[in-house]
């Protein structure tokens, strides 16, 4: 009998509580400590401190502090342990495959109650807005960008997205005028240009890719072919289509066109700026346009940096991928604390002029399409160049040229095993030598990647 | 008769060893087990909370069943085998010839001990640096800026150089290199005691032998060897359980990717195998291989006592 | 053989000893002298090419023909070393973690080898033989669990997940108690006649007499902090708390470019000065208590 009363008591409860929380807990004021995990550097941590500053003067009660804890793996390392014993923060920076681990532990709070909220909350400035986000606020999110957050397979929305880049073609420019050489706009052109370019320099290596992972997952994109899907079989990267392009760009590889970061031993960008030993085109992040463009020397700069969209399989299908933090919010007993965290990351990824400050000082990309129109980024962008401090906005203004293109893969357990392998991969079918059965050989490693990759769940 | 007030202050004596050895070491031994006994048994899905685990030797058999599972214990298997006797010997002629010599002795006997105070990682790295070749080999078109002492050495010699470590380079050149980095790491220990052995030894077995002038190869083998045995019996065991554990050295020449780039997780051996299991949330399936490799480790010297109770002279 | 009949032999075969064996036994000292500077350079190679490539210039490093002494010194790769891995932090922290357990731990080897020594209590000989047999299973089997209890008691990044799972070492404990035994009684009861307490006996005494096993366990412990590397990697791999070791491999494993070989060998040569150092002065202790451990570091 006193089960009977309890058990009704309880559902009485739940329905009485049944609108809030499909409206998701609206902030109500009350005092909370929110943490921030990301990875940002002493160049980014002033933009940062600067805007907790302003969202505090709204909400005066939440207190926000943040870990610069590392790289990407040791944000993903640190909260995988603090989930065993709850200890791990509130927002974190993420990318898909971390909020896969971290959904093994079932940890992240998911966003679509707070998204479509409509509950209003009071600053202290005594305006208002609403929890959710407006109509007008998730329009102005860019598409691909704001997808990132449904790849779980279950159609919620785990992670906004925060700052974004995607891969670009950087290339010699003095390099390719002086010998009248065509920026390839294909893999085919890249062929060619890459064996005229080593007839003209034997010493070079022509091409650098910085990922192998992402020129995989890239390449099945493009081509339209399996790669992974989030349910079983879950890996499907194993078909003719893949091997057959691992096999070309072997070619290219034992050729001498073409190195990769694994098979270089470091990032290709130190042979980009190089004086010797040169790579004329390469294939990286284009937050990294800094480390691609070669310091003066006497007032100098040695050669011009040209940046272009990578190369297409078929260029009226362009794909290309999108990376860079996303951020997520962990589940907390406190609904408060997950509100209040919420609210942070809404003021972040919805302010225009953080978004624009920050992505000057990154080299990442805004992740709303309102900051073409700052005034301070628009400025930023039309001093893009080839030359020094300006390649930077170079590489941003190529990147947000193709927002069309991105593409997203799914993220489940089992997801980063399956990129690290295929990065493998590339690296060892690279590298079989011309003695052996090429084809038997390759076939092999794709067997065993996903072998590994059934293994790793 | 034991009084009872001495009782309590030994227990009070002893209370911190115990309490910290009941919690990072008996509580381990058992956990071990457990989790190896528990079905894909793994701290996200424990804490996850939605999980029961049933009991059963599910994790024994995907451990054993893994692609990479026969490489670790080959590779553990063969650096154990191959170092251990090479180790052992070169340890016991330089132990021999050191304790025959008068001048150098100790400057000598100083230096072979160096190894041993060195960090086993940070001099894997020079070792690689000696070995590697600094720009790219094994492509039709190979574009090499310095080929390392190593190779420098034997072209020197009129030989042609070899891929060690690089891009391209095959299993055995990997191994050897290892092999020999392992074996000039375990020689300060295996020559210390030895030596410390051969001192112990009675004068006047040598003497004899020297008034009949027996060949020195004779009396190492005749009187040195025998007389030694139970040190030599010492440094073959420690060195099997040490190279059963092999791992750091690994690290230290190939960094975390345990392989060369074309072949990554190579040279993996079972201690990489049990950490990886770990880092990958896997903790039953670590926990199984933590028990075999303790069971391989225990069979190993339970044969090497076996042997040497036979071949030992006491 | 007895004494008398090895004296006849001897004797006998003094007189047949001819010039001819006297050549032979020098041409094998000399072999024997030949055998062991070959190893001694063996041994001695890998520092000598460690230190000299971390005084060249990366030009020179990559020159096809190696040079076996630096055209010019380059020091600066030291101080591009000490930067690039940030050592300074990562000496302070693992100087810290050294000293800190060293001293803990010697605190508790002391007093338990002295309770297995001195005190009676029941069950002693079955708990010291327990406590042995744990020594039989690798560390690995409690790796696994000690990295879960540590991340549950909060410990992860802290100095005390690096300290406190090792303190007790059942070997060092076993060396200070064998050594602790071979202090004659008579001294015990003379200071119990005095009315000295335990505590005081322990401290005065006992200490001071075993002080060369000390040394030597105070050695092998902070070589065990300067070497580890699984473990702090496991628990503490953040900048605030990272070891040397750990420290040295990550330095050098993300690299733009290509690595800076005599950069990297510098930083080798600085992570392994301290330990060469304690080595040179405290040679007699190292070896000691090696030849005792059957452990490395």
């Amino acid at each position: 009998m006193k089960k009977l009363v309890s058990i009704l008591l309880v559902l009485v409860l739940a329905l009485a509580l049944t609108p809030a929380m499909a409206e998701g807990p609206a902030y109500d004021g009350s005092e909370v400590t929110i943490t921030f995990y990301n990875t940002m550097g002493t160049n980014l941590t002033p933009v940062l401190e600067k805007y907790i500053a302003s969202f505090q003067e709204l909400y005066p009660n939440i207190k926000v502090n943040y870990t610069s804890v590392g790289s990407y793996d040791d944000v993903r390392d640190q909260i995988a342990t603090e989930i065993t014993v709850n200890g791990q923060p509130n927002i974190a920076y993420c990318y898909p495959d971390h909020v896969a681990l971290y959904n093994l532990f079932k940890a992240v709070r998911t966003l679509d109650d707070f998204i479509d909220s409509t509950a209003e909350v009071t600053r202290a400035d005594g305006t208002t807005e609403i929890m959710g986000l407006t109509a007008e606020q998730k329009a102005d999110f860019i598409e691909g960008y704001y997808n990132e957050g449904l790849q779980f397979g279950d159609g919620k929305m785990y992670t906004m997205p925060f700052s974004k880049s995607t891969e670009v073609l950087y290339y010699n420019k003095t390099f390719f005028d002086e010998n009248g050489l065509q920026v390839p706009t294909t893999w085919d052109e890249m062929d060619e240009v890459a064996r005229k370019i080593i007839e003209i320099d034997p010493d070079s290596t022509p091409i650098g890719y910085d990922s192998e992972s992402n020129w995989f997952i890239t390449m099945t994109e493009q081509l339209k072919s399996d790669y992974t899907v989030a349910e079983d079989p879950y890996f499907l990267f194993n078909n003719e289509t893949n091997r057959d392009f691992v096999k070309r760009f072997r070619e290219w590889y034992q050729d001498g066109l073409l190195i990769t970061y694994k098979l270089n031993g470091g990032y290709t960008s130190g042979r980009f700026v190089a004086d010797s030993k040169k790579i004329y085109m390469t294939i990286g992040s284009s937050a990294g346009a800094s480390h691609q463009t070669p310091a003066a020397k006497d007032g100098v700069a040695p050669f011009e940096v040209g940046i272009t969209t990578i190369p297409q399989a078929d260029p009226s299908n362009p794909r290309v991928i999108s990376q860079g933090p996303s951020v997520c919010i962990f589940k907390k007993a406190n609904a408060q604390e997950e509100a209040a965290s919420w609210l942070f990351v809404k003021y972040l990824t919805t302010s225009v002029e953080f978004q624009a400050e920050f992505s000057i000082a990154s080299g990442y990309v805004p992740v709303i399409k309102s900051v073409i129109d700052n005034p301070i980024y628009a400025e930023h962008l039309a001093n893009a160049g080839g030359y020094g401090e300006h390649t930077t906005a170079l590489s941003a203004k190529i990147c947000l040229e193709q927002v069309d293109a991105y593409y997203t893969s799914p993220a489940f357990n089992g997801s980063s095993t399956a990129r690290d392998q295929v990065g493998e991969l590339l690296a060892k079918c690279f590298s079989i030598p011309d003695s052996e059965d090429v084809d038997a050989k390759i076939l092999e490693y794709f067997e065993a990647a996903v072998k590994e990759c059934v293994y790793s769940r | 008769m034991v009084e009872s007030k001495q009782q309590w202050k030994a227990w009070l004596y002893l209370s911190p060893a115990i309490a910290l050895l009941l919690v990072f070491t008996v509580w381990p031994i058992v956990n071990t087990v457990r989790m190896a006994l528990l079905e894909d048994y793994s701290i996200a899905a424990a804490s996850g909370g939605d999980r029961v685990f049933s009991l059963g030797i599910g994790n024994f058999v995907k451990v054993a069943q893994y692609q990479n599972f026969l490489t670790c214990l080959k590779n553990t298997a063969l650096l154990c085998v191959a170092t251990v006797p090479i180790s052992t010997l070169l340890a016991l002629l330089v132990a021999v010839a050191l304790n025959s010599i008068k001048p150098l002795r100790k400057t000598l006997q100083t230096i072979f001990f160096l190894p041993y105070v060195t960090n086993s990682i940070a001099i894997g790295m020079v070792f690689a640096a000696m070995f590697n070749i600094v720009g790219s080999v094994g492509t039709r078109r190979p574009n090499i800026v310095t080929l390392g002492i190593i190779n420098n050495v034997i072209e020197f010699f009129g030989g042609h150089y070899v891929n060690w470590i690089n891009t391209g380079s095959s299993y055995w050149a990997n191994m050897i290199v290892l092999i020999i980095y392992i074996v000039w790491n375990a020689l300060p220990f295996k020559i210390l005691i030895l030596l410390g052995g051969l001192q112990s030894i009675n004068k006047q077995y040598y003497e004899a032998a020297k008034v009949d002038s027996t060949p020195r190869w004779r009396v190492l083998w005749r009187i040195t060897v025998p007389l030694l045995s139970p040190m030599i019996a010492y440094v073959v065991i420690t060195g099997f359980i040490g190279g059963f554990k092999e791992y750091t050295s690994i690290v230290g020449i190939f960094g975390e990717s345990l392989g060369p780039a074309h072949a990554p997780g190579r040279l993996n051996t079972m201690v990489g195998f049990i950490y990886e299991a770990l880092e990958q949330y896997h903790q039953g399936r670590a926990s199984a291989a933590a028990l075999i490799l303790f069971a391989i480790i225990l069979v190993v010297t339970l044969i090497n006592l076996q042997v040497s109770k036979k071949r030992v002279h006491y | 053989m007895s004494q008398q009949t090895l004296k006849v032999m001897q004797s006998r075969d003094l007189k047949r000893t001819t010039s001819k064996q006297n050549i032979g036994h020098t041409l094998g000292t000399v072999g024997i002298y030949a055998f062991l500077l070959f190893m001694a350079l063996v041994v001695l190679f890998p520092f000598y090419w460690m230190v000299i490539s971390s005084l060249k210039s990366l030009a020179e490093y990559r020159m096809s023909k190696p040079t076996f002494w630096p055209q010019t010194l380059l020091l600066s790769n030291y101080r591009d070393a000490f930067t690039t891995a940030n050592l300074g932090r990562l000496f302070l922290n693992t100087a810290y973690v050294g000293i800190v357990s060293t001293l803990l731990s010697l605190f508790i080897t002391i007093i338990t080898a002295f309770a297995f020594a001195r005190l009676d209590f029941k069950g002693k000989d079955l708990l010291f033989a327990a406590l042995l047999g744990t020594m039989m299973i690798p560390g690995e089997l409690f790796t696994i669990t000690n990295y879960i209890t540590v991340n549950s008691f909060g410990w992860t990044h802290t100095f005390t997940a690096l300290i406190v799972p090792f303190l007790v070492s059942v070997f060092y404990i076993y060396l200070l108690r064998q050594n602790f035994l071979q202090i004659p009684n008579e001294l015990y009861l003379a200071a119990k006649v005095d009315g000295t307490s335990d505590w005081k006996y322990l401290w005065k005494v006992m200490v001071p007499l075993a002080l060369p096993t000390l040394i030597s366990i105070t050695i092998l412990k902070m070589m065990g902090a300067w070497n580890s590397y699984i473990w702090p990697r496991l628990v503490a791999n953040d900048d605030m708390h990272r070891l040397v070791t750990n420290g040295l491999r990550n330095a050098f494993k993300d690299t733009s470019g290509e690595v800076n070989y005599p950069v990297q060998m510098a930083a080798v040569a600085l992570v392994s000065a301290p330990l060469f150092m304690v080595f040179i002065f405290l040679r007699k202790y190292i070896m000691a208590g090696v030849s005792r451990s059957g452990i490395k570091g």
